[in-house]
């Protein structure tokens, strides 16, 4: 089959249009990963927002600086507190929502929040599927901080697989930051509830 | 490929015959070889598996006093009866055990001691906490003995309370399981009445 | 020689044929590592790997009363607290049986609550052979989710292959909406009523 100088000649062919097809492709996808990628949107604040496997509603944001909802603040620190109901809406319980909201422009001692049940305080209870509840994100914040009159906190989703690439089991993956939503921050100088 | 390397005229009987046979090697490799996979792979488990379970029972005299874990074991005493707050049809027993120490490093010797009651039938209870009954003075439990600094040559009472239905009070041994000899463990004769 | 050509074409089809049926209906992973159920009924005795339960009763209430470290505490929900009270066994050595989940009619999961903190009668519980003992699991559930749905007891959280008590839940009353027919304002979990056998000598 490879004798002839013809069919030498064809298989450089074939073998390299593969080659340039990979090249071209890659080309392509160079290209539109160069495009700017449109901002994510500011999200409303007087409608649910469908955020993977939690549907929120932002309430209220504030500074307290006292003990809320059971979380114990070191001495000299006060609190950024954001508000939210939260609703399951997977098929069961779960508590995979420290990572839901962040403080945009903030200096965070910690990253990791607090989360709170406001009914009775209980800390990152499991949320069940299709009960909404209100949840108190609460982030320590050094005494001195300064934190605007309006804030931005970032929303993160994640898609649904219902096959993983490892086992092919169900399962929520690739986070990405599905908006921003824009509160305005009270002061609460009082204790918290 | 075999189609197209038989198809190429009267080299073929001389071709086939060195592939045939081995292809035959191949097949007889493939029988080996899979089974040995399949060892090699389930062996740590295995392995792991076999030392962390009690299967294997080594049958001791009362009386008779029995290396085990780097330490000599006897049975001391096995006592049941009413007393502290039980369920229905229940007794408490406690069962000790004399150990004289050979081996100190009991934190590796004994990691994993676990005291049981074994009935005629294999049943097996494991030690429980019975409010109002606690163990005589001078007795510990397996956990604590090993981080009580015992030295070799030291005779140490160890012991626990357990909670078995009446039915079987009449049949119950006690054993001693411990993780440097599992999947071998020790089972007492009953004192004589 | 062109027939052996096309033979092994027909091969290399049937091949790839066969190769995609079997990658199309392969079991998940999931499914294929799942939990094993043993079904069973109200106030049947099931018996599962490790333990038997039986399902004795279901109360719905609006709100719990508990006792947490001397402190009175009422807990509230956005649907109904289900408390259910199973009789524990283990089979064939002592063991712990620490899940349990309220599986609504079309496969929702309710876990097990964790507000209640560390209670002597909540799981996990430890269970001995030959010794029933009471056992509490408790549910926060919406209202909707309780006609046709069935309660999944096991021994713990992930067990691969491992059994798992899956008792139907039709014995419990409910009105034609399918409405518990008994909800209770508060149910107090440490009432004496709810004490176990277990304190009796």
């Amino acid at each position: 089959m490879f004798r002839t100088a013809r069919s030498k000649v064809q298989t450089w062919i074939t073998a390299g249009a593969g080659t340039f097809a990979a090249l071209f492709v890659a080309g392509l996808m160079g290209a539109f990963g160069a495009l700017p990628a449109h901002a994510p949107p500011q999200l409303p604040l007087d409608a649910a927002i469908d955020a993977g496997r939690w549907r929120v509603q932002p309430v209220r944001a504030y500074v307290s600086h006292a003990r809320v909802y059971g979380v114990l603040l070191k001495p000299g620190q006060k609190a950024l507190v954001l508000e939210a109901d939260m609703t399951n809406r997977t098929a069961q319980s779960d508590k995979a929502y420290f990572d839901v909201f962040k403080p945009d422009g903030i200096a965070l001692p910690d990253p990791m929040p607090m989360i709170a049940l406001t009914r009775d305080a209980t800390l990152t209870p499991e949320l069940h599927p299709g009960m909404t509840e209100r949840m108190a994100y609460v982030w320590p914040l050094a005494g001195d901080a300064t934190v605007p009159a309006s804030l931005s906190f970032g929303v993160t989703a994640e898609i649904f697989k219902p096959r993983d690439n490892l086992f092919g089991m169900p399962g929520w993956f690739n986070p990405y930051r599905l908006g921003t939503i824009t509160l305005p921050v009270a002061d609460v100088q009082g204790t918290g509830s | 490929m075999s189609a197209v390397s038989t198809d190429s005229g009267p080299i073929v009987s001389e071709e086939t015959q060195p592939e045939k046979k081995w292809r035959r090697r191949s097949l007889v490799a493939l029988a080996i070889l899979l089974p040995l996979t399949l060892a090699e792979t389930s062996y740590d488990s295995a392995r792991e598996w076999l030392r962390g379970e009690d299967l294997i029972a080594r049958d001791v005299d009362f009386g008779q006093s029995v290396p085990f874990g780097g330490s000599d074991w006897k049975l001391a005493d096995l006592r049941g009866g009413k007393a502290g707050r039980l369920p229905d049809h229940a007794f408490a027993v406690i069962a000790t055990f004399t150990v004289t120490i050979g081996d100190p490093d009991l934190q590796k010797q004994w990691l994993g001691c676990k005291l049981m009651l074994t009935d005629a039938a294999g049943r097996r209870w494991l030690p429980d906490f019975i409010s109002g009954v606690s163990l005589p003075a001078g007795v510990m439990n397996c956990s604590s003995a090993i981080f009580s600094g015992a030295r070799k040559g030291d005779v140490v009472t160890i012991g626990d309370t357990f909670i078995v239905p009446e039915d079987t009070i009449k049949t119950i041994r006690p054993a001693v399981g411990l993780g440097s000899e599992r999947p071998w463990y020790l089972r007492f004769q009953r004192p004589p009445k | 020689m062109r027939i052996r050509v096309l033979g092994n074409l027909v091969v290399l089809a049937a091949t790839v044929a066969v190769s995609y049926g079997m990658q199309v209906t392969k079991p998940h992973y999931a499914d294929l590592t799942a939990p094993i159920p043993v079904d069973g009924a109200m106030h049947d005795t099931v018996r599962a790997r490790s333990f038997d339960v039986r399902l004795d009763k279901v109360v719905f209430a609006r709100q719990l009363k508990t006792n947490q470290f001397g402190q009175e505490k009422l807990l509230t929900t956005s649907g109904l607290w289900a408390v259910v009270s199973t009789s524990l066994t283990a089979t064939a050595a002592s063991t712990t049986v620490a899940d349990g989940t309220w599986q609504g009619p079309a496969g929702l999961r309710y876990h097990q609550t964790e507000r209640l903190g560390y209670r002597q009668d909540m799981p996990p519980h430890g269970v001995d052979p030959g010794l029933e003992k009471r056992g509490l699991f408790v549910f926060e559930i919406p209202p909707d989710q309780i006609s046709g749905a069935s309660l999944l007891i096991s021994a713990r959280q992930f067990g691969p292959l491992d059994a798992q008590a899956r008792i139907s839940l039709d014995g419990v009353p409910t009105s034609a909406d399918g409405q518990p027919a008994d909800v209770l304002p508060e149910y107090d979990l440490d009432a004496p009523q709810a004490q176990t056998p277990q304190g009796k000598t």
